[in-house]
């Protein structure tokens, strides 16, 4: 994978936890993805089109995208409600939206679909390439000092 | 201060809410789309109007020209918020009118700098 289609995604997600939710993310080792499946319990999917195609995807488990949402909004949650989800769904399309602005500034412009939101474990996706899928996992801190994973999957042609 | 938010997207007002709050702005109406906002401008005064570009029923840049076009309301600061920072759309929006805008993701701070800005514009 071109390393001119990775580092969009990383600006993108440190400098949109960095903003909207004062939070640092530390990317860990990308892997390339076996599996057409979602990784976590809550995913915002986004197709991307024009001088490429694509899908990127945001995964969390349900603690991380309930943190998400307490983090963005300021209000508690308990359980994954259809309020997190939406939120996973507006922090997809910002991620996404970022993404796109690094992107031209390579030459490459692209237009995104509406955020889509799935909930539930290993749901089978179709990235719209034939390519692998390269996944970038990207650990940070709950308020509790615990660590969380979000895992951006996103395949390019 | 009171400031209308106006997205169709329910958690982004309350996103936008959040960060309002965190500048000591807790005055907040809100507005699904252009057309909604209209008539709550109607009903009641706002100090600042912070309008999404893309809705269903009245855009944004709608919105916009409407708010510019009505001498009741046109003083309103106005600032556009919008996830593409793409040339065309913001200068589209400076013609119109718009007296600032402001690309998500944003901070509090960079969203204090915005309305400043804004409200300076148009000599508040």
């Amino acid at each position: 994978m071109d390393v001119k289609y990775i580092n969009p995604f990383i600006m993108a997600t440190q400098s949109v936890f960095k903003t909207m939710l004062a939070i640092d993310v530390n990317l860990n080792k990308p892997v390339l993805k076996t599996e057409r499946k979602t990784t976590g319990d809550v995913t915002g999917i986004m197709g991307l089109v024009g001088d490429r195609k694509g899908t990127i995807t945001i995964s969390f488990s349900e603690k991380g995208a309930m943190f998400v949402y307490q983090t963005l909004i300021g209000d508690e949650c308990s359980s994954v409600t259809p309020d997190v989800v939406d939120a996973i769904g507006e922090l997809t399309n910002i991620i996404s939206g970022q993404a796109r602005k690094e992107f031209e500034k390579a030459g490459i412009n692209l237009k995104a679909s509406i955020p889509m939101v799935v909930v539930g474990q290993a749901v089978v996706m179709n990235f719209v390439t034939t390519i692998p899928i390269m996944q970038l996992p990207f650990d940070f801190e709950l308020k509790n000092g615990d660590k969380e994973v979000m895992f951006l999957d996103f395949s390019f042609e | 201060m009171k400031v209308l938010v106006v997205d169709d997207f329910a958690t982004m007002r309350k996103i936008i809410k959040n960060v309002l709050k965190q500048i000591n702005i807790e005055n907040v109406l809100e507005a699904e789309n252009g057309k909604h906002a209209l008539t709550v401008l109607k009903n009641d005064t706002v100090d600042l109007i912070i309008s999404d570009w893309i809705m269903p029923e009245m855009t944004g840049i709608e919105f916009l020209k409407a708010c510019k076009a009505d001498e009741t309301i046109k003083k309103i600061p106005f600032i556009m918020v919008t996830a593409e920072a793409q040339k065309d759309n913001i200068m589209e929006a400076i013609k119109s009118g718009v007296d600032n805008y402001i690309v998500k993701p944003f901070t509090p701070d960079k969203l204090r700098e915005a309305i400043d800005k804004a409200k300076a514009k148009v000599g508040k």
